[in-house]
């Protein structure tokens, strides 16, 4: 299986972002609440991960956690490619 | 907690003194806006929950004819077939000063009034909303005395679901009701647990997404029950419910708009005992399987639908247990709560000039449930424009190649946010087996 760096899924999440018309801030600590990054924006991104990688991530193997800066995010999607 | 009612004389429903928390601010049944509204009758399309709750009331206190809804629901087309069926159409609380502002449409021609009738719009997962016709009295499912509750109440005003907890509220005492609105939606724990709700319902979507953005925040409202209902229950989200709740009541719950409330499972297991097939009990549903397909004779049906109604939704046996799984036809796609029909999408997609061909299908997401994802074939060449095609028009359409940005533009600029295609494949070929059906 191919995983994908932190660093390609910040990519991908600025290509997302990109085509709403918003930008990806350089801060990790930026809450995503300000950039504009909502629930229809995870779900293309763990989309386009999927694609990249040619894997279904499993979304229900991970533990409870909060998701709420663009960190979290790129956290959450690396360590979901592991499981 | 209370003041002086508004109308002394007039006859409030039992639950009127239970606090109810709307716009966070806490008042009563009793304590909402006493409204003047033109004779019924009429569609109420409340622009915010406190309005929309004060015409419940309205209506449990005076009855008349009533359709309630939110303007988002109801388009230009929608007001015209209401006004067209008889409603006098009226948005309540557009501005700051609410009811005394509130704009009303005269319905086309007068009618009967069919006096303490509901209307609710069904969500129309394939096609327009459609009217469906209940009571005060058929949307009260919940009778007998119940343990006293706090219950959130995260739904749209007018929606099946938001009258089921509305009414309990409205006729039971002790029931107090927290409204979430719409902008609330992703940080209601804060504001469940400011005033301590310990019963809330939603759709597997709604407590999904929750788990998933603030599981400590949702930990700490003090919940007791906890129900799923709107869309099929799987048992993971049982499972992680109950991790985080480990000693409340969690239930799910099998209603809709034509059937009523008419499965209730208790045992923290998905589906329901198979045992339950074609058992009558007088003032209860029947549930049946026919050709894999849920069927349900119900005492809470609508108007009009006595007797076994099929209900589109696909079940299964699976051991001891019978699933419910999804739609039957799967046209419907939903997005986060919000049903998109495919066809519709794949519509727009065709109507662009270069697009020959389009598939339109739901993908599996987090948080969502499914997202719109699409595959295309583009045509040779920019084709004649087609001034038939509501869709397309002018001149300065693009007739470029399209990317799939490109094509992401063009939905979005046709379709609601939730429905636009998030990905989009450009194929080379019409695949050959799609020839003969090319829809989902």
């Amino acid at each position: 299986m191919t995983e994908l760096s932190r660093a390609q899924i910040r990519e991908l999440m600025g290509q997302v972002l990109k085509n709403q018309g918003k930008v990806l801030p350089d801060d990790d600590g930026a809450d995503l609440r300000e950039v504009g990054f909502r629930s229809l924006d995870f779900s293309e991104l763990a989309l386009r991960v999927e694609d990249e990688t040619g894997e279904e991530l499993n979304f229900d193997a991970p533990g409870l956690r909060r998701i709420a800066t663009v960190g979290d995010v790129l956290d959450f999607l690396v360590e979901l490619q592991r499981q | 907690m209370s003041s002086a009612p508004a109308h002394p004389a007039t006859s409030h429903p039992a639950g009127a003194d239970n606090r109810i928390v709307v716009g966070g601010t806490p008042t009563t049944w009793r304590d909402l806006p006493e409204l003047t509204l033109p004779a019924a009758p009429v569609a109420v399309l409340a622009h915010s929950a406190r309005y929309a709750l004060a015409a419940a009331r309205h209506h449990a206190v005076h009855g008349g004819e009533l359709l309630l809804s939110t303007p988002g629901r109801v388009d230009e087309a929608m007001r015209a077939e209401l006004r067209d069926a008889g409603f006098t159409v009226t948005d309540l609380g557009a501005d700051a000063a609410g009811v005394d502002t509130a704009a009303a449409v005269a319905p086309a021609d007068f009618r009967p009034v069919e006096h303490d009738r509901l209307w609710l719009l069904t969500s129309g997962s394939t096609g327009r909303p459609k009217r469906v016709g209940h009571t005060l009295a058929s949307l009260t499912t919940v009778r007998g005395e119940q343990s006293a509750r706090t219950w959130l109440c995260p739904y749209a005003p007018g929606t099946y679901a938001w009258w089921q907890v509305v009414t309990l509220s409205l006729t039971q005492p002790g029931q107090d009701l927290v409204v979430v609105e719409p902008e609330q939606l992703d940080d209601w724990p804060a504001l469940a647990a400011a005033y301590g709700v310990d019963a809330a319902s939603g759709t597997p979507t709604f407590w999904r997404r929750i788990l998933h953005r603030d599981p400590a925040g949702l930990a700490r409202v003090p919940l007791r029950q906890l129900t799923l209902g709107g869309e099929p229950v799987d048992q993971p989200i049982l499972d992680r419910l109950r991790e985080v709740f480990p000693t409340a009541r969690i239930s799910w719950i099998y209603a809709s708009s034509e059937v009523g409330a008419a499965i209730v499972v208790h045992d923290g297991r998905a589906g329901f005992p198979a045992e339950w097939l074609d058992r009558a009990t007088p003032g209860r549903p029947t549930l049946g399987v026919r050709d894999g397909e849920l069927v349900i004779t119900s005492p809470h049906h609508a108007v009009g639908l006595a007797g076994p109604v099929h209900t589109g939704d696909r079940a299964q046996l699976v051991g001891d247990r019978v699933l419910i799984t999804g739609r039957l036809h799967s046209d419907e796609i939903n997005v986060g709560g919000s049903k998109v029909s495919a066809g519709g999408v794949r519509d727009v997609l065709t109507a662009h000039p270069r697009v020959a061909w389009a598939r339109v299908t739901g993908r599996r997401v987090p948080l969502l449930g499914h997202l719109v994802v699409a595959e295309v074939v583009l045509t040779a060449a920019a084709p004649a424009p087609r001034p038939d095609s509501p869709t397309v028009a002018a001149p300065t359409e693009p007739t470029a190649v399209p990317d799939e940005a490109g094509l992401v533009r063009w939905c979005a600029d046709r379709l609601p946010e939730y429905a636009v295609p998030r990905r989009i494949r450009v194929l080379t070929e019409i695949p050959v087996k799609e020839t003969l059906k090319s829809d989902v």
